[in-house]
């Protein structure tokens, strides 16, 4: 149990006013229109929402993972965290197509991209998807903080949850995007610091990075060092097949939309950027930092390993939480513990006002209200990011195995229509029907595939690589017959899309009528 | 003619040309070596700084090349993004 002196509840309580500030001051900019609560008016310079993309993807339940994964695979582990290099690609590609076609969400942008009732269905079933999708994140990144809190000062997990939700809740429901992105980007700042912190802390704890390497020598463990160190190519824990698959997740990723989980949030980031050229700065500088962050807690978490070697995958995955908590002074320990809140309230702001931007602009104001006025949807803004709190309670409350439900998310989201994504971008004659198809047929293939196959034993347990790879062809053979079998999307649908967004990809047919008709 | 193409107007930037795929290589050149190279610079292995200084210099690289082509793509997009603004609200309020 850790003990706060005086100087530690300053620091924490200084920092939650901070963010409570934060709302105050912005909540007359975020009530002025739905562009301004969802998008801060599209005016963002790229540091602004770049910081946000950072800080967003440190949340609660990423030191757990990261330290996970590092703890057990040494240095290679850090491949695990690579997934985020999409934004590699897609800061020059896909960022760029999504920012010129100024949809609010991933599932507007499919509006445009596609037309007739495949585009509206479509429209409908993305955005309730991520509704569905944020309150489910919003549980397990909060019963995250819970599961941290409860190693820290004993409180029962439920008050985690519902604690710092609440108060992240109140400048989300006050200022919107706006108090967000300005949260965030404290929150980015304070977050990097406390990392950068206690992860040096924790190295020289452990004797330093000499005697780190050393201590790995003598325990017959040097190959934790090098992070290219693989098991063999199909077997053992680390497969050279799974690390190429990752590479190719990870980077042609990039060429799609939706191809990540985290590119519904950076989506809004893009979009709230004030040009095309601040879009593509703001995902390539906040997934730079992301990446330095990971490196920084591989060091650490290698030190830690030389002190504790014989750890279970639970206690290991509290790797680094415990170098703050056990190693660092008080005083400084508060300054810790701000740090924590730090990255969860990034993490609960970002998907309470991404839920309820799906809610708002995709089902309400479209389908229910689309006379709407401003005044009214920010209101509707406001009651959509209420509902997204509540449920967060249940779906965390329900949550006894935040990894198991983490993965299963990720490759219902991922796997099967991994390929499709990229398509709808960089193909012309893809069409909704067949975008449509592969997500119902994701849905049917990822439970077959994972569980219910596996149970029976009519298929092995495959590793999850092999699973990606499977999931990605039994998708085709549903939405490539599909998209042959009904018409393409209506040219001259098409060419206003071509003429607004100019894809990457196959898309001369589109390109070569747009031109004949004056359109580009 | 210049190998990398750094004046661009607004017609010839909204191509896709190799300036953007070299861009997309460096970019993934840098992200890797940065990664890596500063978790092993951090354990102060040798070979992490070297690493770690070819990320740096991918990441200047991929901004020289870029930069000029992303410019003249914003500045041509933002007069245009007012009548496009229209049409998707027209959109989206079933009006189109």
């Amino acid at each position: 149990m850790v003990q706060f002196n005086f100087l530690d509840w300053f620091w924490l309580t200084t920092y939650i006013l901070l963010m409570i500030g934060c709302g105050l001051l912005f909540y007359r900019l975020g009530k002025r229109s739905e562009s301004d609560f969802f998008l801060a008016g599209r005016g963002l310079p790229w540091w602004l929402p770049g910081m946000s993309v950072y800080a967003t993807h440190t949340a609660t339940d990423t030191p757990i993972w990261v330290s996970g994964v590092i703890y057990k695979y040494g240095m290679s582990g850090i491949w695990y965290t690579f997934f985020s290099a999409w934004c590699a690609v897609s800061a020059f590609v896909s960022t760029r197509i999504f920012r010129r076609s100024l949809a609010y969400t991933q599932a507007e942008w499919q509006g445009l991209r596609f037309s007739g009732l495949s585009s509206e269905l479509l429209r409908g079933w993305v955005a309730g998807w991520q509704v569905f999708m944020n309150m489910f994140i919003l549980g397990w990144v909060g019963i995250a903080m819970g599961k941290v809190c409860n190693y820290a000062f004993g409180w029962p997990t439920w008050v985690g949850l519902i604690f710092f939700s609440t108060i992240c809740a109140f400048y989300v429901l006050t200022a919107g995007y706006w108090g967000v992105v300005m949260a965030d980007f404290q929150q980015g700042v304070i977050a990097f610091i406390v990392i950068l912190i206690v992860s040096v802390n924790g190295i020289i704890v452990a004797g330093g990075p000499h005697a780190i390497l050393s201590k790995l020598q003598d325990m017959g463990q040097a190959w934790r060092a090098n992070p290219f160190h693989v098991s063999g190519i199909w077997t053992g824990d680390f497969p050279l097949a799974w690390f190429l698959t990752m590479l190719v997740i990870a980077l042609l990723g990039g060429f799609g939309m939706g191809t990540s989980i985290d590119w519904y949030a950076e989506a809004q980031r893009i979009q709230s950027s004030k040009t095309v050229r601040d879009a593509s700065y703001c995902i390539w500088g906040g997934t730079l930092l992301v990446l330095t962050r990971n490196a920084l807690w591989a060091a650490a978490i290698l030190g830690f390993f030389v002190m504790y070697p014989n750890l279970s995958p639970a206690e290991a995955e509290m790797g680094w939480f415990r170098l703050g908590f056990d190693y660092l002074p008080h005083g400084i320990l508060g300054f810790f513990f701000a740090g924590i809140v730090a990255i969860h309230l990034s993490t609960i702001s970002t998907h309470l006002n991404l839920g309820a931007l799906y809610l708002t602009r995709d089902i309400y104001h479209h389908y229910l209200n689309p006379e709407a006025s401003e005044k009214t949807l920010v209101w509707v803004a406001r009651i959509a990011t209420f509902i997204l709190l509540i449920g967060s309670f249940f779906y965390g409350l329900m949550m006894k195995e935040i990894t198991k439900w983490l993965i299963f998310a990720l490759w219902i989201m991922a796997a099967g229509v991994w390929l499709p994504n990229v398509l709808q971008v960089v193909w012309w004659r893809f069409n909704g029907w067949g975008y449509l198809s592969s997500w119902m047929a994701n849905l049917l293939f990822s439970w077959l595939v994972v569980w219910i196959l596996p149970h029976y034993g009519i298929i092995p347990n495959l590793p999850d690589y092999l699973q990606f790879w499977l999931l990605m062809g039994l998708g085709a053979l549903i939405y490539v017959p599909m998209t042959f079998l009904t018409k393409p999307e209506p040219m001259e649908h098409l060419m206003k899309y071509y003429a607004m967004s100019r894809p990457i990809g196959w898309w001369g047919p589109v390109a070569r009528q747009a031109k004949a008709r004056g359109l580009i | 003619m210049n190998l990398i193409k750094r004046t661009w107007t607004a017609e010839e930037a909204d191509v896709w040309t190799k300036e953007d795929w070299l861009a997309v290589i460096f970019s993934s050149l840098a992200y890797v070596a940065i990664m890596v190279g500063m978790a092993l610079a951090i354990l102060l292995i040798p070979v992490g700084f070297v690493v770690l200084v070819f990320g740096i210099l991918c990441a200047v690289f991929m901004f020289w090349v870029i930069d000029p082509k992303l410019k003249a793509i914003s500045e041509d997009y933002e007069h245009k993004q007012k009548e496009y603004l229209k049409r998707l609200e027209e959109i989206e309020t079933w009006k189109q």
